[in-house]
């Protein structure tokens, strides 16, 4: 394991004294301009050799995320993030035969290898490997694995129901992590009146949830924060033509302003159900949300305003009567974000969530049941400034419950060192009053974290 | 007789050149603004739509260079009028495949939008301001899709030699105070192909901070195109060079194609690999 680490750590080396050199290369006066560039054509012609890199790219990042105090419950206390990531990326556009060549083709691929400390093993996943077509003008098919996102939240999903990695975001990996990968095939229609995709997953994919071996959480069989020593069963729905999840977006703008309706049948992401209680066995229940959204700038305020809504139908316990099944709900957003000079950026959000059914959730609670509010209410602030020619980026994302009476923070620092070199640092800090609130729950896994990444 | 001629000539020459340089005046303003608009037309609106390939280098006072490369497709609505821009970057690497699309309305924001590839998101960005660094380097937003003509106030300083070129020099000043970080721009247009060849910044001091240079002008389909140009920042000891390559006009670019679905599914035909 540790052989594997110091190969990754020698190669981040190697590119590193590599990099250098290309830099003191590059850097130069401004009255030697034309002799430089002359210079950068010769080796442009030696480098060419070595063209059919030229489309491959992708980066190398080590992260380091220690835990401030933090409880001792998880596989390993002083850290939650340790980690070596090689991210390969590639698109190849092939040019025969001509009916192929006619639809465009494109194939991309993007893979990580990852040196995980935390779990102490090395794991290859595919990101994203599809191939993409336009069979009509107006028609494109994207089948394979990719990332899928619609709706307007910032951190925030209702109509987006395509999987999330919360494990890594609560632990200070890249924003590109928190999005997880279905195996999918989108059809997408594009028209002046309105534009649709649809969405088809035949094997279902959940979020990648807290279980309490990274991350430490409330886990409701045992009535307390758990750690490694949760046990509960986790039961995917089978791969089955029934189980195919599909999801549906209709569009079009109005003017200035974007708007949307969103159709989705499938299951719910997290497992919200309990098949069977002593045997701690969850679920994923089936699920169906309907929603829609609305994006634009907001009258004579200046910046951008959106609005989304969505009904999540629970559709195995379509009257609230089933404690062991997650309710329906409404769910509302509202965002607004504008810009101010010198590279300031601020967003805020409401976000509220209405269960239905709520007497019927009440009447059929038991003692140990989480105890819930019919509104549960979250606001969001973000705040970016840019320093530095916009080489380095401060920004602080912020979620607070009022009704919870909960919050969770996420400063960050990211500094663009150059065209290759990114030094990330930032923290995940969870406050709160009750032990099963959504942000408190989380409290023992406070972090910081480093990350540094070479990209090429 | 003789003096009374010459005291008549005298009073009538006097009222010639009162109410000629009245309206000089006038003419200058008039002319400033003439010249601005036929500079904004030659600069940011030659024939209905073009594709550039742009490298930009961005040299930091310590010699640090950072690079950017985009193809950049334009189509106008209306000459002088709204715009259609789509930007997209291939590198540096961790940037790739990112793209931008505005819209660019005179007399209101603009409406743009950024695609995040590696997370498949199209973000909507607030665009209140304008003056805001382009992808880090010293020109700003404006700078890449030109200013209002109406955001200024114009005078005719005269005219200039500026190497081979004889140029007229205009002075624009915002008509809001404190909206611009510029109290006023100088340009020197030059006559034959009305675009821009020097720009000066001067800040709410007076002071000159910042200056644009082409570089170079090539005549591309017949129409003078700038190929190569400069801005530097005198404050902070740093320039951004801009080159353009592959300039083409009257590709075929039409406005059904300004969608979310550019964006998603970048055009290969005019962007390339």
């Amino acid at each position: 394991m540790l052989g594997k680490v110091y190969s990754l750590i020698l190669i981040v080396f190697i590119l590193a004294i590599s990099t250098s050199e290309v830099l003191s290369a590059e850097s130069a006066p401004p009255d030697s301009l034309k002799i430089e560039s002359i210079f950068q054509d010769e080796k442009k012609q030696a480098d060419s050799w070595i063209h059919i890199f030229d489309s491959v790219h992708g980066f190398i990042e080590s992260a380091y995320g220690p835990k401030f105090a933090g409880d001792k419950l998880t596989r390993k206390n002083d850290y939650n993030l340790l980690e070596q990531r090689l991210q390969l990326k590639a698109a190849y556009r092939p040019r025969k035969p001509a009916w192929l060549a006619s639809w465009n083709p494109e194939f991309f691929y993007k893979g990580d290898l990852l040196s995980d400390e935390y779990k102490e093993t090395l794991r290859y996943q595919i990101r994203e490997g599809y191939g993409l077509v336009s069979p009509l003008s107006w028609m494109d098919v994207k089948l394979g694995r990719q990332i899928l996102t619609w709706g307007t939240g910032d951190y925030l999903f209702i109509n987006d129901v395509f999987p999330k990695d919360y494990e890594s975001f609560f632990t200070g990996r890249d924003d590109e992590c928190l999005k997880a990968p279905s195996d999918a095939g989108k059809f997408s229609i594009y028209n002046h009146l309105v534009s649709m995709d649809v969405v088809v997953i035949p094997s279902f994919t959940p979020d990648v949830s807290i279980r309490g071996d990274r991350v430490s959480f409330y886990d409701n069989f045992l009535g307390r924060i758990a750690g490694k020593e949760s046990n509960r069963i986790f039961t995917e729905p089978a791969v089955q033509p029934k189980n195919t999840e599909i999801a549906t977006r209709l569009y079009r703008n109005f003017g200035e302003y974007e708007t949307a309706i969103y159709a989705f049948k499938g299951f719910f992401n997290q497992p919200v159900g309990i098949k069977n209680e002593s045997a701690k066995e969850v679920f994923y229940p089936k699920l169906a949300v309907f929603g829609a959204s609305i994006r634009g700038p907001a009258p004579s305020l200046g910046g951008i305003a959106s609005g989304e809504v969505g009904y999540s139908d629970s559709w195995q316990d379509t009257n609230g009567k089933n404690r062991l099944i997650e309710n329906s709900a409404l769910k509302y957003l509202l965002g607004y974000e504008r810009d101010f000079p010198k590279d300031w950026r601020a967003g805020m959000q409401y976000f509220a969530e209405q269960m239905l059914n709520f007497d019927e959730f009440k009447a059929n609670s038991q003692s140990g049941d989480i105890p819930r509010d019919e509104f549960r209410q979250l606001l969001t602030f973000r705040i970016t400034k840019l320093f530095w020619l916009q080489t380095l980026e401060a920004s602080l994302f912020t979620f607070y419950s009022p009704t919870d009476s909960d919050a969770y923070l996420r400063p960050r620092l990211a500094w663009q060192a150059n065209d290759r070199w990114k030094l990330t640092a930032g923290a995940n800090i969870f406050f709160g009053k009750h032990d099963w609130t959504e942000f408190d729950q989380l409290e023992g896994n406070d972090n910081f974290y480093l990350r540094l990444r070479y990209s090429f | 007789m003789k003096n009374i001629f010459s005291v008549l000539t005298i009073v009538f020459m006097l009222l010639v050149s009162g109410f000629w340089a009245k309206n000089i005046y006038a003419q200058d303003t008039q002319n400033g603004k003439t010249a601005m608009n036929e500079m904004l037309l030659a600069y940011y609106y030659p024939q209905t739509d073009a594709k550039s390939g742009i490298s930009m280098r961005i040299v930091n006072r310590q010699g640090q260079v950072r690079q950017r490369r985009l193809t950049m497709l334009r189509l106008n609505q209306t000459p002088g009028g709204d715009q259609f821009y789509y930007i997209y970057f291939h590198e540096p690497a961790d940037i790739k495949g990112m793209s931008f699309l505005v819209l660019k309305h005179i007399g209101r924001d603009d409406d743009r939008w950024l695609y995040l590839p590696a997370i498949d998101l199209v973000k909507r960005i607030a665009t209140s301001d304008k003056r805001t660094s382009f992808a880090g380097s010293d020109f700003t937003y404006e700078d890449v899709s030109g200013r209002a003509l109406d955001e200024d106030g114009y005078e005719l300083l005269g005219e200039e030699n500026l190497g081979v070129y004889s140029c007229l020099v205009v002075k624009s000043t915002p008509k809001r105070p404190g909206e611009a970080e510029f109290s006023y721009r100088k340009f020197w247009i030059d006559k034959t192909t009305r675009l821009p060849l020097k720009v000066e910044h001067y800040d709410l001091k007076e002071k000159i901070y910042k200056v644009y240079e082409t570089q170079e002008i090539q005549t591309i389909q017949g129409i003078p195109t700038i190929t190569k140009a400069v801005m530097k920042d005198l404050e902070n000891e740093r320039y951004t060079e801009i080159n353009m390559k592959e300039v083409s006009y009257n590709v075929g670019i039409t406005s059904d194609i300004f969608q979310e679905r550019l964006l998603r599914r970048p055009p290969r035909q005019w962007i390339g690999e």
